[in-house]
């Protein structure tokens, strides 16, 4: 079903080890001589070239764009301007491209902006891969020239370009060549949206778009892949626009053939699919997060069934449908939801089970480290000023002096508030607040704390540098997010990044009173 | 229509997407009129060779409007009157806008033209010193130096070593130089520090996008196949033919129109044109009006409506709450207050429920809005986490409206809901 990845993970193959023999592989342990790359290299892969048809139902929906695409790239050896091919994410940009130039058997030479994450990688892979240069032990997997700076990368590719072109054109006239296609190499740049996040990124891109100009080579082309439009690729002074493809998403008929490629029994499939894919869709119909979700819900529909080769029709499918119509809803909220900071936590303790009334949280976490988790959280959400009213020694929040507050205040000032907490989200500490609430309510003398009891008994200086440990990693397992240090004070600030869903939870599981601690508008 | 083989058309394919692909082909065409900025530029640059002087001048324009391209035409021309007078220095602000590696690269071509050595080892006075004394040995040779910077505007960018060494060498009687700026910046001259813009001659020369009866000539000029190429002479007849038709057509100059109101610049033009020729059709092997149509609307795309057309029906939901927020004043909200939107709404207006999902699915298409590029936060704060950072919408209500309307799918209380204020 990994359409997406397949073709990527066959090129890889081809490139890289399929060109090795089995024998080789067994013995990977010791030096693999792999054998020198050639020009044969520069195409995709070893299996024989697709023809049109093949290419058109191996990527369904995408009929028209291979259409643009290969009238675009035009008959063998004709020149191109660049191209700019974009579209949201998974939906088939990079298979179809690759896919387009296994059916066409031209040479080309891809490279992903994500895999190599900085200029200097993007230019030495480029070369490497024209070069014909293999990084491996032998050469201390260096690559086959050192290159960083832009004005070197066009003087070595356009050696480079020329060398293979000569080659290839050298090769077209020994009639032995017929492996190859044309004598045009194609440089293909994906994941181009992620050169905006790089430094220098303000001469990269407006370079990268005008290199076919730069080179002047007219046996090269240009394919930029990238999943925002060209609107999004700002530059001072701008850059003439390539020649755009757009790759709309996939609509639910073409969803629905990706989906039920490789399925053993297709038509079971079939009818979980009219089931379950309109509600997905509604929420998104983005190919890689349908599949993820999608396949722990077919095992929940397959549960009842004892053949898998059944062929679901009148009353048993009625039946099956009916068993599974209620956890749709359930699952969209359960797959589809994202992996926050706050919701991280959740999630593991979701697991537990569907009833509300967990009071336990799945996670092992020391006693000290919850109570610190508890008092940032509570650092967060109060205002600092009301720290004595609510911890100092006479004991207990001022519950008097807070419903007086709140009911001083209109109506119309406590929404304003509540936007405000909305938009700022929790506040900022310091870590000597963190530590004296800390200090408040682990040694309220009213709630008697067990386990808190022997720490109290222990030296205090110990006790200290073991909670700033917990601090720290607690930093680190992202319950509380260190941000950048105040401009006035200049120390370190600390933020709260909990929910306080989870916050009640782990206050119940220590049986401390939260709500009463906590400040509400 | 004489059905024709599949070789004719595709060669004929491959003659008109050469052309497209060669600039000097295209403003070949306008290089025999007098007062067209090739006559005007090789003027200059001929008589600072034949006068033995220095001279300065800056070609400026919007981009795709042929600088390079008619400097290119105008070298090419030079190169074959004066043979071994002239020696042409490349660089590009893109490319060498740091001054220790510009004064590298020109070493480097001034030593591939005189067949010398070049050292990569030799430090920016090295290489400031050679360029001088290579100067002076040319200007006693007689022999023109062009420096061609293009993207000039960058090169004025921080101390303007470069240009100051460059230009301050040219002040000398020995030197002959030209230096050539090309920048799409039409303030690029004032870009310059005061010791630099005094030793430059403030020649300019503004490059337009072409008038309407020059796209015409244009038109003509590329598309018409050459009645001596090795094609068949029925064939040529026959696409000259129908050519001349569709450009005589009236919904042809409609195209044209639409393609020039947004964009008239030459680049732009020939952008569509290749578009076009490669949409032909190889059985038949001749151009239809269709294929400009369908180019034109591939050319021109609308990004953030081709974006919302690809939303989902939850995506649509939180850009209507935003903009329902933007249109009660609100101008700062971030996902909570979209989330308090989106059940106020749901609350009031009944919606159905499996179009209400729980705050964590939001969330993923609050992501995806952030992905599809259709919101922006507004902020830079990293450290906080996303359901607190003020976002903004990136597309107006127009657009938004548009985006409801293309979308068939979508339940209609989506309307209802841009509308009602409450």
């Amino acid at each position: 079903m990994n359409k997406v990845d397949s073709p990527q993970v066959t090129k890889r193959k081809t490139r890289l080890s399929s060109s090795c023999t089995p024998n080789a592989i067994e013995s990977a342990t010791t030096t693999i001589n792999l054998p020198p790359l050639t020009l044969r290299d520069l195409v995709f892969g070893e299996e024989e070239p697709l023809t049109y048809d093949d290419l058109i139902s191996s990527l369904p929906g995408r009929r028209n764009q291979i259409f643009e695409l290969v009238r675009l790239l035009g008959p063998v050896d004709s020149p191109v301007s660049p191209i700019f091919v974009y579209g949201g994410a998974s939906n088939g940009k990079t298979s179809t491209i690759l896919q387009v130039f296994r059916h066409l058997n031209r040479p080309f030479v891809y490279s992903s902006c994500r895999t190599c994450y900085n200029a200097r990688q993007l230019f030495e892979n480029i070369l490497n891969q024209l070069l014909l240069h293999r990084k491996s032990e032998i050469n201390g997997y260096s690559s086959a020239k050192k290159c960083e700076k832009q004005a070197d990368f066009v003087n070595l590719l356009k050696e480079a370009l020329v060398g293979v072109v000569d080659s290839l054109k050298v090769n077209l006239g020994k009639s032995s060549g017929g492996s190859v296609n044309g004598s045009m190499v194609y440089l293909i740049f994906d994941s181009l949206e992620l050169v905006r996040d790089w430094d220098k990124s303000s001469t990269i891109l407006p370079f990268l778009f005008k290199l076919h100009d730069i080179l002047k080579v007219p046996d090269v082309g240009l394919i930029f892949v990238s999943s925002s439009s060209l609107d999004t690729f700002y530059s001072d002074t701008g850059f003439v626009d390539p020649i755009p493809v757009y790759f709309p998403d996939y609509t639910e008929d073409a969803l629905r053939q990706i989906l039920m490629r490789n399925q053993p029994n297709p038509k079971l499939y079939s009818a979980f699919l009219d089931l379950v894919l309109k509600p997905f869709c509604r929420v998104t119909r983005k190919l890689d997060e349908l599949s993820a979700g999608l396949s722990p819900l077919f095992k929940k529909f397959c549960e009842p069934l004892d053949d898998l080769e059944v062929n679901p029709v009148g009353e048993n499918k009625r039946k099956l449908l009916n068993c599974l119509q209620p956890h749709i809803a359930p699952a969209i909220n359960e797959i589809l939801r994202v992996t926050t900071m706050s919701s991280q936590v959740n999630m593991k303790k979701k697991k537990s089970g569907a009833s509300d009334s967990i009071d336990e949280i799945e996670f092992h976490m020391s006693t000290s480290a919850k109570y610190l988790v508890i008092s940032a959280f509570l650092a967060s959400r109060n205002p600092a000023t009301l720290d004595a009213s609510f911890f100092d020694s006479t004991g207990g929040p001022a519950n008097q002096k807070k419903k007086r507050k709140s009911s001083e205040k209109s109506k119309e000032l406590k929404e304003a508030l509540e936007e405000e907490q909305f938009m700022k989200g929790p506040g900022t500490f310091p870590l000597e607040r963190l530590l004296a609430i800390f200090q408040c309510i682990t040694s309220g003398s009213e709630y008697p704390l067990e386990e808190e009891e022997e720490e109290e008994e222990e030296e205090d200086k110990s006790l200290m540098s073991d909670i700033l440990l917990q601090v720290s990693s607690l930093c680190s397992a992202n319950f509380i997010s260190k941000g950048g240090s105040c401009p006035l004070e200049g120390s370190t600030r600390y933020r709260s990044t909990i929910s306080e869903d989870l916050a009640l939870k782990v206050a119940k599981s220590l049986k401390f009173p939260l709500t009463k601690y906590l400040y509400r508008k | 229509m004489s059905p024709m083989g599949r070789g004719t058309a595709e060669e004929a394919l491959v003659l008109l997407r050469r052309r497209l692909c060669d600039p000097n082909f295209i403003f070949s065409l306008f290089s025999d009129s007098p007062d067209s900025n090739y006559s005007k530029l090789k003027f200059i640059v001929s008589s600072s060779i034949t006068e033995a002087c220095n001279n300065s001048i800056l070609l400026l324009g919007p981009r795709g409007c042929g600088k390079i391209a008619v400097l290119d035409l105008v070298l090419e021309d030079l190169l074959k009157e004066y043979p071994e007078m002239i020696s042409v220095i490349k660089l590009n602000g893109l490319l060498h806008c740091d001054d220790n590696c510009a004064l590298k690269e020109i070493a480097r071509q001034l030593c591939i033209e005189h067949e010398l050595m070049f050292s990569k080892m030799a430090s920016f006075d090295d290489n400031s010193q050679f360029m001088i004394a290579m100067l002076r040995e040319c200007g006693l040779a007689h022999k023109t130096v062009i420096f061609i910077l293009d993207e000039f505007d960058l090169f004025a960018q921080g101390k303007q070593r470069l240009l100051y060494s460059l230009l301050d060498a040219m002040q000398s009687v020995t030197s002959q130089a030209v230096v050539i700026g090309v920048s799409c910046r039409l303030d690029a001259d004032q870009l310059l520090e005061k010791r630099v813009r005094s030793r430059f001659s403030h020649r300019k020369l503004l490059f337009h996008p072409p008038p309407k009866d020059d796209l015409q000539r244009l038109l003509k000029h590329i598309l018409l196949l050459p009645t001596d190429s090795s094609l068949s002479h029925d064939y040529i007849t026959e696409f000259n033919l129908k050519i001349s038709n569709i450009l005589a057509d009236k919904r042809f100059m409609e195209v044209i129109d639409k393609l020039s109101d947004s964009d008239s610049t030459f680049s732009n033009f020939i952008r569509f044109l290749f578009s076009a020729v490669s949409l032909m059709d190889l059985k038949s092997g001749l151009m239809t009006l269709d294929n400009f149509k369908s180019a034109l609307s591939s050319i021109q795309r609308q990004p953030k409506l081709d974006c919302l057309k690809d939303c989902s029906v939850l995506e649509f939901y939180l850009m209507v709450c935003m903009r329902r927020l933007e249109t009660k004043g609100q101008e700062l909200y971030n996902f909570n207050s979209v989330m308090n939107e989106y059940k106020s709404v749901h609350d009031s207006y009944q919606l159905q429920t499996h179009d209400y999902h729980s705050r964590s699915v939001c969330l993923r298409g609050f992501e995806h809005l952030v992905d599809r590029q259709l919101i922006e936060f507004a902020d830079r704060g990293h450290n906080q986490s996303m359901e607190f950072r003020a976002v903004k919408l990136l597309i107006s209500s127009f657009e938004l409206h548009q985006g409801l309307k293309s979308n068939r799918l979508l339940p209609v209380i989506l309307e209802k809901l841009m509308e009602s204020k409450n």
